[in-house]
Order: C-alpha cells, then sequence, then structure tokens
C-alpha cells in the first residue's frame, strides 16, 4: 500500500475528525446513553431486588450475562491481534486500522468486565475474587479457572490500554500542535511532553515492540482461558480439548466482523476513503473468511467427536442442541458465521461494501448466539434428566444486555471524536518523507 | 548535555536533516538531539546511538512476574495447607498458567516504566527551543555548544539547507 499524501495532508484530513461534530453525532449519543441508562436501571432493579430478577436459574446459573460476557471478550480479541501480530510481522495495511481496533478491544473489555460484576448476587463483595488472603489467611483457590480469568481479563485490559494509550502518544502531540485554547492544555497534558525526539523515538520503538510481543501470546492465553471456564468442568458439550483454539478464533472472527462494522460508518462519516480504503476493507474481509474457515472446522470437528467417541451423553448433547428447545440458535450459527462469509472467497463480494456490513452483522449475531448454543444447551441438559430445566428470558437481562451494547458503542463514539482515530505517525511511515533536493 | 548554548536548525527535507547530521559528527559534534515526526532508519543509522536499554527493564520485569506467580500460587496453598478436590497441594499446570499471565504483565509494565525512564517522560512542560513544525512535516536539530562555537554551527546548518536557525 502506498499512499498519494503528504505529511502535511495526512495532519489536516486525520485532525479534522475531531472537528466539532454535527447534530446526528448527538441524536446518536442521546439514543446511546437511553440505552445505557436502561442498562443502569435494570441493574439497579437486580440489586435492590434480588438476583432472582434475572431469568438465569438452576440449572441454567450461567445464562444471558455470561454469554454476554464472552461475547465482549470475544469483541475484544480483534485490536490487539491486529495491532500487535501484524505489526510484528511488518504488515502495512494495518496502520490505517490498528486504532480503531485497539479502541474495540479497551472498549470491549471496560464492556465485558461489568458481566461478572453484573453477574454476581452480592455485587458489594466483588473483591473476594482479588487474590488475598481474605478469611483466616486463606487465599482464592488458584487451582480454579474463575480466578485465572480474573488474572487474564485484568492483565488483558491493563496491557491493552496500555498499549493503545502508548500507540497514541504521538499523534496526540501532532493535535496539541494544531489547537488552541483550552483544548492545546488537554492535549498538551495527554501529550505527555511528547517532542519526537530522537532519543524518545528510541526507547518508544524499542519499547512498542515489546509490547506488541508481550500482547500477542496474551491475546492467545486469555481466549484460552475464558474457555477454560468451561472446558475445565465435565459437564458434557465442554469437557472438550478443542476449546481453547476453538474460542480463540472464535474471538478473532467476531472481534473482526466488530471492526469492519466500526470502520465502515467512520470512514464515510469522517471522508477517510484515502486512509481507510477498498484495499484495507478487503484484506480484512479475506481474515474473516481465514476464521470463519477455523470456526466452521471446528464446528464440525465437535459435532464429528461427538459421535466418534462413543460417549453417549456427548452425543446426547449435540443432539439436543440441533434438535432441542434451542435449535434454531444452533443453525443460525452455522448460517452466519460459516456460511454466509463463505461468500468473500468472490472478489465482488469482498469490494462490495453493504455486502460487508451484512456479513459483519451476521457474524456478531451468529458469534453471540455461538456461545449462548454453549452455554446455555450445556447447562440445561446435562447428564441426568432429573437436573434438566430451562432459564427464563426477563426484561432485566434484556435491559442489562442492550445496556452493553449501548454502552460499547457510547464509549467508542467519545473515542471518537476525542482522539484521533487513525494513527497519523504511523500512516506517515508509509509515506515518502519531504525531500528538498 | 546542557551546555551554554542552544541551536535550533529546521529542514523542511529529510535528506537536508541526514546531510547536516552528518556534517556535525564529521566536525566531532555529538552533543545534539534530532527532532522528527516519525522514526525514520536513515534517521537511526546516521545517529549511531546506543540500542535503547528498555529490553533489559522488559526481561526483568517478566522474569521477576513469573517468580512472582509461582510465589503468590505455591506460596499461598503453603501457607494454609488445604486439599481441595484432591488435587495435589502444589499442581503444577493451574499454577502455571498464573505464572505466564504475570510474567507477561510485570513485562509490560516494567516495559512501560523503562520507557518512562529511559525517555523521561513523561514532562509538563516542552522544551522552550521545540518547533511545532517538528510534529508535522518538518525536522530538526538541536545543537549544544559554547558561545565561541555558535557560529560556527549555525553557518553549518545554514550550509547543508537547514530553512532557519536561530540561537537561545
Amino acid at each position: 500500500m502506498s499512499f498519494k499524501l503528504t505529511y502535511t495532508q495526512t495532519d489536516l484530513d486525520l485532525t479534522q475528525t475531531l472537528n466539532k461534530p454535527n447534530r446526528w453525532y448527538y441524536v446518536c449519543l442521546i439514543l446511546l446513553a437511553f440505552g445505557v441508562a436502561w442498562g443502569a436501571f435494570s441493574w439497579y432493579h437486580q440489586i435492590f431486588s434480588g438476583i432472582g430478577v434475572a431469568g438465569k436459574n438452576n440449572p441454567v446459573g450461567w445464562y444471558l450475562y455470561i454469554t454476554t460476557f464472552v461475547f465482549w471478550v470475544g469483541i475484544a480479541h480483534s485490536g490487539t491481534l491486529i495491532s500487535a501480530i501484524l505489526f510484528l510481522f511488518r504488515v502495512k495495511w494495518r496502520a490505517s486500522v490498528y486504532r480503531s481496533a485497539e479502541a474495540v478491544t479497551v472498549f470491549g473489555l471496560a464492556t465485558a468486565g461489568l458481566f461478572p460484576l453484573l453477574h454476581m448476587g452480592r455485587v458489594w463483595v466483588f473483591y473476594w475474587t482479588m487474590p488475598y488472603p481474605q478469611m483466616g489467611g486463606l487465599f482464592p483457590n488458584f487451582r480454579s479457572p474463575l480466578i485465572w480469568d480474573v488474572f487474564a481479563i485484568s492483565t488483558y485490559l491493563t496491557v491493552s490500554s496500555i498499549f493503545f494509550i502508548t500507540g497514541m502518544v504521538p499523534d496526540v502531540a501532532i493535535v496539541r500542535d494544531k489547537v488552541r485554547g483550552w483544548r492545546k492544555k488537554l492535549y498538551s497534558l495527554l501529550a505527555q511532553g511528547w517532542q519526537g525526539t530522537d532519543i524518545q523515538w528510541k526507547h518508544y520503538t524499542s519499547a512498542y515492540v515489546f509490547l506488541a510481543a508481550l500482547a500477542t501470546p496474551l491475546v492467545i492465553s486469555v481466549h484460552s482461558i475464558v474457555s477454560w471456564d468451561f472446558a475445565m468442568s465435565i459437564i458434557p458439550g465442554w469437557h472438550s480439548t478443542i476449546f481453547a483454539p476453538y474460542f480463540v478464533a472464535g474471538a478473532i472472527h467476531s472481534g473482526l466482523a466488530m471492526v469492519i462494522l466500526i470502520l465502515i460508518p467512520m470512514r464515510n462519516a469522517f471522508r477517510l476513503h484515502a486512509y481507510i480504503t477498498a484495499h484495507h476493507l478487503e484484506s480484512l474481509a479475506k481474515f474473516l473468511l481465514f476464521t470463519a474457515s477455523i470456526v466452521g472446522f471446528a464446528y464440525t470437528i465437535e459435532v464429528f467427536i461427538a459421535w466418534y467417541s462413543g460417549n453417549p451423553w456427548e452425543r446426547a448433547i449435540f443432539l439436543y442442541r440441533a434438535f432441542g428447545d434451542y435449535w434454531w440458535t444452533f443453525w443460525a450459527l452455522f448460517v452466519c458465521n460459516l456460511f454466509i462469509p463463505q461468500l468473500f472467497w468472490f472478489k465482488k463480494f469482498r469490494r462490495n461494501i453493504s455486502f460487508l456490513i451484512i456479513v459483519s452483522i451476521a457474524v456478531t449475531i451468529g458469534m453471540w448466539f455461538e456461545r449462548f448454543v454453549i452455554i446455555t444447551t450445556s447447562l440445561a441438559h446435562d447428564f441426568d434428566p432429573y437436573s434438566w430445566g430451562l432459564p427464563s428470558l426477563t426484561l432485566t437481562e434484556i435491559g442489562i444486555v442492550i445496556g452493553s451494547f449501548s454502552w460499547f458503542f457510547f464509549l467508542f463514539m467519545i473515542f471518537a471524536k476525542t482522539l484521533p482515530v487513525v494513527s497519523m505517525w504511523e500512516v506517515k511511515e508509509q509515506l515518502e518523507p519531504p525531500k528538498v533536493g | 548535555m546542557k551546555n551554554s548554548f542552544n541551536i535550533v536548525a529546521v529542514f523542511s527535507g529529510i535528506d537536508t536533516l541526514l546531510r547536516g547530521i552528518e556534517v556535525l559528527r564529521e566536525s566531532g559534534m555529538n552533543n545534539f538531539i534530532v527532532y522528527s515526526p516519525i522514526p525514520h532508519h536513515d534517521i537511526e543509522n546516521v545517529l549511531h546511538r546506543k540500542k535503547s536499554p528498555v529490553r533489559i527493564f522488559t526481561l526483568v520485569g517478566a522474569i521477576t512476574g513469573f517468580i512472582s506467580g509461582w510465589v503468590l500460587t505455591i506460596g499461598s496453598v503453603m501457607n494454609y495447607p488445604l486439599i481441595v478436590g484432591g488435587k495435589p497441594l502444589i499442581s503444577v499446570p493451574p499454577f502455571g498458567v498464573i505464572a505466564y499471565i504475570l510474567t507477561i504483565l510485570f513485562g509490560v509494565l516494567a516495559t512501560m516504566i523503562g520507557f518512562l525512564i529511559n525517555a523521561r517522560f513523561p514532562r509538563l512542560n516542552l522544551d522552550k527551543n521545540y518547533d511545532e513544525r517538528f510534529s508535522s512535516d518538518h525536522f530538526g536539530i538541536q545543537i549544544f555548544c559554547d558561545n565561541s562555537e555558535v557560529n560556527k554551527y549555525k553557518e553549518m546548518m545554514t550550509e547543508v539547507g537547514a530553512i532557519e536557525v536561530r540561537n537561545t
């Protein structure tokens, strides 16, 4: 990729995203704020009425909250993947898309992190999950995957936030040097005294490489650990060695879909066609096709092993998933996550913006259903028919799930108007530097 | 690094900047810093600076995290020996997960600390010789020299193509 742009033009184009927003921005922001308020009120209602107002019950103790938690952790996977792994492989098209992808990661985690709290019956004692001797010198059980999860998610949020903020510092300095008044003071504070000296760049680039190198194995481990929340138990449909790679691939799949869904409207709203080109979107579509194939392979292997293992409970749960109470969600995930993205084998579909949006929405919905199918059906239909049962869908849970989506997009909207959405200094790195001779 | 005089030369192109760095080095002057809107290999190559020590911080942080993970998990079960689910007190695979995560966490935190210390970062005020064009599309050299050398270096920078040379 080579841009036919200059350094000056890049600064002009990419700082205009911070100009005063139009009325549609405020309309969207107010609608999202209503969604957040609905979620907050639902949570308030749940805290004061008791966890029973959520539809989860015995045996389905993990229902929409944990489904949506895993969904948002998955969404959060694209950012660090696109940013860190593509950085280490020196993939040039990364420069235009990674900032938004990293924002998806940070805000996805900020949303996911709420769900373990939302799921708790007594949220005011959430700190019991922290690794300290709570009662009589007794630490949490470090053999429990739930404690690994606390470590993994909090580490991922810390590392992703550091990676996100560090990558942005030189760009914030560009904005600082372009604006005046109170905004100059604000961006001066955020730029932390960045001047672009050779000494700063030397340490910065060195630190950035190591951050990327450390973030990459973290991406792989975080969703593996989330998958072990399930796989370490003996529940049919959960107790599987394929879960870690299956979850990681699924997470990247859903994350890519969300990145495409966010990039396309942003590209149109800010007129960033010279920076987020059809080539970028096509590259993401190819990536999505690749992850769809891995996810499809995992689905097929799961079904095959259920039959081949000869384990009657494993067979029973997969028959239940395909033909039981939630049969349509099972087939929906095959259609949305595997079959529809196969059209990306054809260039005309990869280059079609409307189709990209449709597929990304389908994958996002499909990946939410994937987590729903895994979590709900296995709990609803485990070994003993005596303990089978179904959860009920309540307004409180629906409110909280809608609130989480609103919260995520609300944070992204604020980000889009306060910080540079495309990395200016890395786009400039792709350009021919200004020369006199 | 601080001498009595600072000279700031502003360049509109990377080629003239590189020539400026080369002539300074040829004259035996090494007490200068370069401003650039991007990190560029050509600039690094002509500067011949030492490698960043940030990597040492990363290594030390990662090793500390790895050890901390094992100390936390093994230390907690040895402090309060309680058999859970018939598993051995020191359960290597699950404790390894904690050690793995803390290796990365401490490695990242140490990398950031290393960067902040070495780059003398963050700072509240910009250098008075900093030019706002340096973050956009211009390059610069700031030379630290004695009073007697000011004219020599100013002429040198003008000759190689600096569009503006000033001293403070």
